[in-house]
């Protein structure tokens, strides 16, 4: 914390001191994704990536550091910073079903998930341990195995709880045969990630841990009703996504949006907290120039943590799906001369 | 003689590296009075030479800004009441 004093002195010597404290922000953390939660030692090599996102289902048996990914310890203990993100959601098979396992000698059977999520119509609805499932501590077990294994990983990350909850309940979800709508399904998860968040905060935690819920941020309401100054209270990070989709879309319209909805809608708990953006990307179809509409962000996140509000810290590009880089070395290129640049250095 | 009073206001209170900052200054002292002092000579056959003014300060106030993290502040505008300093972060 910097301090600036001002000392006022008349004539005779009589002085009048007044103060102001300020501190300086770190630089934005500039990130990444690879699609497949693939290696991406080789893309980030060489230009100032210091932020990573990974997503782990509560279902598998490997979430720290994850399935033969020795190279996420190698890039957490060189200082990249891990948004982890755990979800419910099963990603599909094998064991869909029940599981029993052992944890540090406490032996866990955890039923098979009985929630649908995503639940756009034509296409498969994907599983999920239910809301109500987290609530009955049912899903205990998975939480014991996933402490277990980040206990042993040597550095502490942030918890990102959930992917998108709005993704994930856009179309309404449906727990042991009851249909839930949107609206019902994030009061719900309002309440099964708090009894998340109580369950690791009543343990033991690796230091430097901290604590987000996952939203892609593209619906106002819904935007609100998870995040609750109950629940922020617990929490560490506001997180949101930002992708270029349309030719219209630039990067400050798209990084601002879901902030502006925050500094309207959210209490003073909720805007003290610094976000993480888990995932921004441009798509190509719609945007060729993948490149230029990069070189915008850093002006853009910089003028946004300017203006009043919750300040953005983290940045992951997704180069996967909907930010696929292609052509990908022109992309990559594209994020090296970005991070390089204010509010990143 | 009274004291005077000081109080020092940034535009933030998180600043971006390179981000320029301001420091608004609001003081004043009850002693502080401006006052203009008018002169007219008159010789002894009573012509009067034009009102010369001469303004002054009694009791001037002197501004002094430090900062524990080195940065120079320079000032930007001084009325008198309020002076406005900038600096970079």
């Amino acid at each position: 914390m910097a301090r600036v004093t001002v000392q006022v002195r008349d004539a005779a010597g009589n002085t009048a001191t007044a103060t102001a404290d300020y501190s300086l922000g770190q630089p934005v953390l500039g990130g990444y994704y690879l699609s497949g939660g693939a290696d991406p030692t080789a893309d980030m090599a060489g230009g100032n990536f210091r932020s990573l996102t990974q997503y782990r289902s509560f279902a598998d048996g490997y979430i720290f550091p994850g399935y033969n990914r020795p190279w996420l310890v190698s890039l957490g203990k060189a200082g990249v910073q891990m948004n982890m993100v755990l979800e419910l959601k099963h990603y599909g098979a094998p064991n869909s079903g029940q599981q029993s396992f052992a944890v540090d000698g406490t032996s866990y059977t955890v039923p098979a998930p009985t929630m649908t999520i995503q639940q756009r119509p034509g296409a498969t609805w994907p599983k999920a341990y239910g809301y109500g499932q987290v609530l009955k501590g049912q899903c205990d077990g998975l939480f014991a195995r996933a402490l277990s294994q980040y206990r042993t990983l040597g550095f502490g990350v942030n918890i990102q709880l959930a992917s998108e909850l709005d993704t994930d309940h856009e179309f309404g979800t449906t727990e042991d045969g009851k249909a839930y709508t949107w609206a019902e399904s994030d009061a719900r998860a309002v309440q099964a990630m708090t009894y998340i968040l109580t369950w690791f905060k009543a343990r033991t935690l690796p230091a430097g841990t901290t604590f987000s819920v996952g939203l892609g941020g593209f619906d106002r309401a819904c935007f609100q009703r998870t995040h609750p100054e109950s629940l922020m209270s617990r929490l560490d990070y506001l997180q949101w996504n930002a992708y270029g989709t349309n030719a219209s879309h630039t990067a400050l319209a798209r990084f601002r949006r879901t902030k502006d909805w925050a500094v309207a809608d959210l209490g003073p708990v909720a805007l003290s907290r610094p976000v993480i953006i888990a995932e921004w990307g441009v798509r190509s179809a719609e945007i060729p120039d993948q490149a230029a509409w990069i070189a915008t962000v850093p002006a853009a996140i910089a003028q946004l943590n300017a203006e009043r509000g919750p300040r953005i810290v983290r940045t992951n590009y997704f180069n996967s799906g909907w930010g696929t880089l292609t052509p990908k070395a022109v992309g990559l290129a594209a994020l090296r001369e970005a991070y390089a640049k204010r509010p990143y250095v | 003689m009274a004291a005077p009073t000081a109080t020092a206001a940034l535009n933030a209170s998180v600043f971006a590296p390179g981000d320029q900052m301001l420091l608004t200054v609001t003081y004043s002292d009850a002693d502080t009075k401006p006052l203009t002092v008018t002169i007219v000579v008159t010789d002894a056959q009573g012509n009067s030479s034009a009102p010369v003014k001469v303004t002054a300060v009694i009791d001037p106030l002197t501004v002094t800004v430090t900062d524990n993290s080195g940065r120079t502040w320079t000032r930007v505008s001084d009325n008198g009441s309020v002076a406005v300093y900038r600096s970079v972060a």
